[in-house]
């Protein structure tokens, strides 16, 4: 849930890219035993429905994103994306389901 | 009108084969077909996942074997499948490959034979009968359902030597030919036409698929460097007669051999000649893989099967072949 205040600072028309560039991002990861089965079968329920780039589906691949592979997730957003708010927010999100 | 289906091996996290599912669905993919082998994820796992998250495509093993998998227990596991998914399930059937079986210690005794019972039985316990069944490999003694069984379901024999090929046309509902060139594919359905001849039926009441290995990328050396590792395992598993007919030295197959058995992955692979690649996979740009599956397409196949490594990057491959290559032989 707390992914989705995440999706809030995404404008709409860089929802497409960033969603495409975090799918390749967990396709190639070799950290899957990370993802969590729930979360996965969120993102693939999304995916069957073309919501990806919808509130729920992109709050779902953006956390699975950073817990398989948190670096190259702040690349994504940070490169020519630019997110920078949504870099502020991951943080702050991550740092509390850290705790 | 040709059809096409998708392989893939689940080696990987099932949500990567499923997300690479659903991909091929929505890119026009009528087939998908889950390799079984014990040493990957289990393929009816992977297979009552791909139930949920699709819709239309058709979908089964590609293939199993009875020699790990009793025929029961096959049918069980297809009939459900078929409870999942109604009219969209497939069963691929073959004798499997001697050194998995060699790897747990199973014989692979009388394959034709095995392939031909296996069917049998399978055929009539998914059709709601009590099975008792006497043959020269397998023995049921009563096999029945507790569960009413939906529908007939296809079976697919995996195939590649003359006999097995026969046997596909006379009682298969298709046949997965393991081949990528011209050359192997007309001697393959001219074998199957035998076996279907025999049973008195039409060549267009099998499925004839190809089964390839296949690797597409628009940079035709990122396509073949990644059918590289492919095409090496092939060259190392194929019969000599096959080995001749490709004009390729046996020799030069055996040092490929020898380096694989030996875990020398470069070796092995730099072993893999541009003759070797011709022959067993259909790789390149999209173009070029159009213009092979063309030329396959007149030996009278009707399913054309993208196998592994599919290309590079299986997401970009996938995309590629739904929008450029499945649309050239669409109507």
């Amino acid at each position: 849930m707390a992914y989705n205040k995440v999706v809030e600072t995404i404008p709409l028309e860089k929802r497409e890219e960033l969603s495409d560039k975090l799918i390749n991002n967990l396709l190639v990861s070799k950290n899957e035993n990370k993802m969590p089965a729930g979360l996965a079968n969120t993102i693939l329920y999304h995916w069957q429905q073309g919501l990806l780039t919808g509130d729920a589906g992109l709050a779902a691949i953006i956390e699975a994103s950073v817990l398989l592979e948190p670096d190259k997730t702040m690349e994504i957003l940070e490169g020519k994306l630019q997110l920078m708010d949504t870099v502020k927010k991951v943080k702050e999100v991550s740092t509390k389901a850290g705790k | 009108m040709v059809r096409f289906g998708i392989e893939f091996v689940p080696r990987e996290a099932y949500w990567k084969t499923i997300y690479y599912a659903i991909q091929a669905e929505k890119k026009g993919f009528n087939y998908l077909w889950i390799t079984d082998h014990f040493n990957n994820r289990n393929v009816y796992v992977t297979l009552t996942a791909a139930a949920i998250y699709t819709n239309k495509i058709t979908f089964g093993p590609g293939v199993t074997n009875p020699y790990l998998v009793n025929p029961v227990f096959t049918a069980q596991a297809i009939a459900s499948l078929n409870e999942a998914a109604p009219d969209r399930v497939v069963l691929g059937i073959g004798a499997g490959d001697k050194t998995t079986l060699d790897s747990v210690g199973v014989e692979m005794r009388k394959p034709l034979t095995a392939v031909q019972e296996s069917i049998e039985i399978i055929r009539g316990i998914t059709s709601g009968k009590n099975v008792v069944f006497e043959g020269k490999v397998f023995r049921v003694t009563g096999a029945k359902f507790l569960f009413k069984p939906r529908g007939k379901i296809p079976i697919y024999v995996g195939a590649q030597g003359p006999k097995m090929l026969a046997m596909a046309g006379r009682i298969g509902d298709g046949v997965l030919i393991n081949a990528c060139h011209p050359k192997d594919i007309n001697y393959a359905v001219d074998c199957v036409k035998k076996g279907v001849s025999e049973a008195g039926k039409e060549l267009t009441d099998v499925d004839v698929a190809a089964y390839t290995s296949f690797s597409v990328h628009e940079d035709p050396k990122k396509a073949t460097k990644a059918a590289v590792p492919v095409v090496s395992f092939i060259v190392a598993g194929s019969p000599r007669v096959v080995l001749e007919r490709h004009g390729i030295e046996l020799k030069a197959a055996e040092k490929i051999r020898e380096a694989l058995k030996a875990n020398q992955w470069g070796q092995a692979f730099g072993s893999v000649s541009p003759e070797m690649i011709e022959a067993f996979s259909v790789c390149g740009t999209p173009d070029i893989c159009i213009e092979c599956i063309t030329q396959l397409l007149k030996s009278g196949i009707s399913q054309f099967v993208v196998g592994s490594p599919i290309g590079p990057k299986v997401r970009e491959a996938i995309n590629l072949i739904g929008e450029k290559i499945i649309p050239h032989f669409k109507p």
